[in-house]
């Protein structure tokens, strides 16, 4: 509907009456200048940039304008300059390449940078070496669609996040590649937005990072080798749906990072290969279904601060630790899972395992008290306490178990991509 | 070769029991309470319990989160550190330090507040921030 709105109020604009294209180039002949073609047109006209080198410096933008890049022009802020700063509503940048932004650390200099306005559409365009790369304050009503960027940033101070927004509200970011940034996606104080179909790689911190950002949804994104996976803070009401997490490995890294979240929904995600799947802390009511996890170091560490979740009809394999914990407490529902390390048995074949599964292995809630002793881990020791723990339970809390397990995996290939 | 193991272990055994503050290491140090990587070298704190136990955060408001929390009595801190905003990395006495606080100030929590050294009122006024020292700032975060 939002893009609808956007494509109707982009061909009203067109075709008005006294709408001019304006021809940007290094040709003799031409306004051989971007700042200049901006000088001259009026709201609502065009200008079209043909390829080639532009050093500009920092180009500020005050005018509703689409800015239509031809054979991929280049604007170079030569390591010294924002390239281009927005503030106007009804914008659209396309098929443009940003290389080379200034680095400072007072002021986030960015590629892109959109302050107060409604109405912007970058599509399209290219991002190298930025500092920050798309960057939207107090801005409504826009949408960041297929956009590239990329850094090599090795210090993270040398780095800012590939599409940072604060305080912005209807935002849509679809179908980008972010990689080598800080955060990849950076969300702060935003609301009712989407994250869709985005692919976040190799960022050196979070491929996406969420902070007071309520009623926002993310859905079908790939978060893969970020130096600490995802983190999802201090928010109410989000959705994640469909995402793969992958490849996060390290001492503090996690596929997902849950703090202090509410009434929210984590279902049909891919956690494969990360130090720990999904982390909890301080999280209510929230809904963990149909995901899959497997060969994670953990796949779920739940901290006692966490209730009222509900863990269903997930499935767990090859994980070296399925669940841990570190209280005795339990208020959390876990029913229904599928579980590889399973060993009961289904005599009246209903396919649900006669006798409870405890996914909190006594060798879990050990590392989780004395983390050096994960140098025992698959000794002939730590399987013979294992077994003596599930004959007679004297550590691993009595209450988490899952009831109902079921004796097959669920079969969620379709739903995950 | 004994005396190699001896100066370890006893290396070991001084550096166990050191009191000093450590330097916070950023892309790499996890704040205490928000376990979130440290990476705005303008931000920071620490702080050292008087056995030697260090906590690490990346905003005032994580520190004051677990100060207030009461894990450690208010007494027990042998050091109590945040990051001037000016010298990027320094650690400086959270006690004595000045604070601005202002919207336009961009922290990696969203306390608002940056610590110096000493007052910095060209900041102060470019921000049009509001000036604390450590107790009135501890009220603010002092649910």
């Amino acid at each position: 509907m939002k893009l609808l709105l956007l494509i109707l109020t982009f061909f009203i604009a067109l075709t008005s009456a006294d709408a001019k294209t304006y021809f940007v180039s290094k040709q003799a002949g031409h306004i051989l200048s971007l700042k200049k073609a901006i000088a001259l047109a009026q709201n609502g006209d065009t200008i079209v940039v043909e390829a080639g080198l532009y050093k500009e410096g920092n180009i500020i933008l005050e005018k509703s304008l689409t800015i239509l890049g031809h054979n991929l022009p280049v604007l170079d802020g030569e390591h010294k300059y924002e390239i281009l700063t927005i503030h106007a509503d009804n914008v659209t940048i396309q098929g443009l390449k940003f290389i080379n932004t200034g680095v400072a650390s007072i002021n986030d200099i960015a590629a892109i940078k959109i302050l107060d306005s409604k109405g912007i559409h970058i599509t399209n365009n290219q991002f190298e070496n930025a500092f920050f790369g798309i960057y939207l304050a107090n801005s409504s009503q826009s949408r960041i669609e297929n956009n590239v960027l990329t850094a090599k940033g090795t210090y993270e101070n040398q780095i800012g996040n590939g599409i940072h927004l604060w305080k912005c509200e209807h935002v849509t970011i679809h179908n980008n590649v972010v990689k080598g940034h800080r955060d990849g996606i950076y969300f702060e104080f935003v609301t009712n937005s989407l994250i869709t179909n985005n692919h976040s790689e190799g960022n050196l911190r979070y491929g996406l990072h969420f902070m007071f950002s309520h009623n926002d949804d993310y859905l079908y994104n790939r978060f893969i080798n970020n130096g600490a996976g995802v983190a999802v803070m201090y928010t109410k009401n989000v959705k994640m749906i469909g995402n793969l997490f992958e490849q996060n490995w390290g001492s503090s890294a996690y596929g997902l990072l849950l703090k202090d979240i509410r009434d929210s929904q984590v279902s049909q995600n891919q956690f494969t290969e990360n130090s720990i799947g999904i982390h909890l802390e301080g999280v209510s009511r929230t809904q963990f279904e149909s995901n899959t996890f497997k060969a994670n170091g953990y796949a779920i560490r739940l901290q006692a601060s966490s209730d009222d979740n509900v863990f269903t009809k997930n499935n767990f394999s090859s994980n070296t630790f399925d669940m841990a914990t570190n209280g005795t407490l339990v208020l959390n529902k876990i029913n229904n899972n599928y579980w590889d390390k399973y060993q009961g048995y289904d005599l009246n074949k209903d396919g649900i395992g006669d006798v409870p599964f405890h996914p909190v292995s006594i060798y879990a809630i050990i590392v989780e008290r004395i983390p050096a002793a994960v140098l025992l881990w698959r000794s002939f020791l730590v399987t013979l306490i294992d077994r003596a723990e599930k004959a007679i339970p004297v550590l691993t809390p009595e209450n988490l178990k899952d009831d109902f397990p079921t004796m097959k995996p669920y079969d969620l290939a379709a739903t995950s991509k | 070769m004994t005396r190699t193991i001896n100066i370890t272990i006893l290396a070991l055994i001084f550096s166990a029991c050191s009191k000093e503050p450590e330097p916070l290491i950023y892309g790499k140090d996890q704040c205490y309470s928000c376990k979130m990587t440290l990476m705005d070298r303008k931000f920071g704190a620490e702080l050292v319990t008087s056995k030697g136990k260090i906590y690490k955060f990346d905003d005032v408001n994580c520190l004051f989160n677990f100060y207030n929390e009461g894990t450690v009595n208010k007494d027990d801190y042998a050091f109590k550190l945040v990051v001037d905003f000016s010298q990027p990395e320094k650690l400086i006495n959270a006690e004595t330090a000045r604070y601005l606080k202002s919207p336009g100030i961009k922290s990696p929590m969203a306390s608002e507040v940056a610590a110096f050294e000493s007052s910095n009122p060209t900041l102060k006024a470019e921000w049009n921030a509001t000036e604390f020292g450590w107790s009135e700032l501890e009220d603010q975060f002092t649910r």
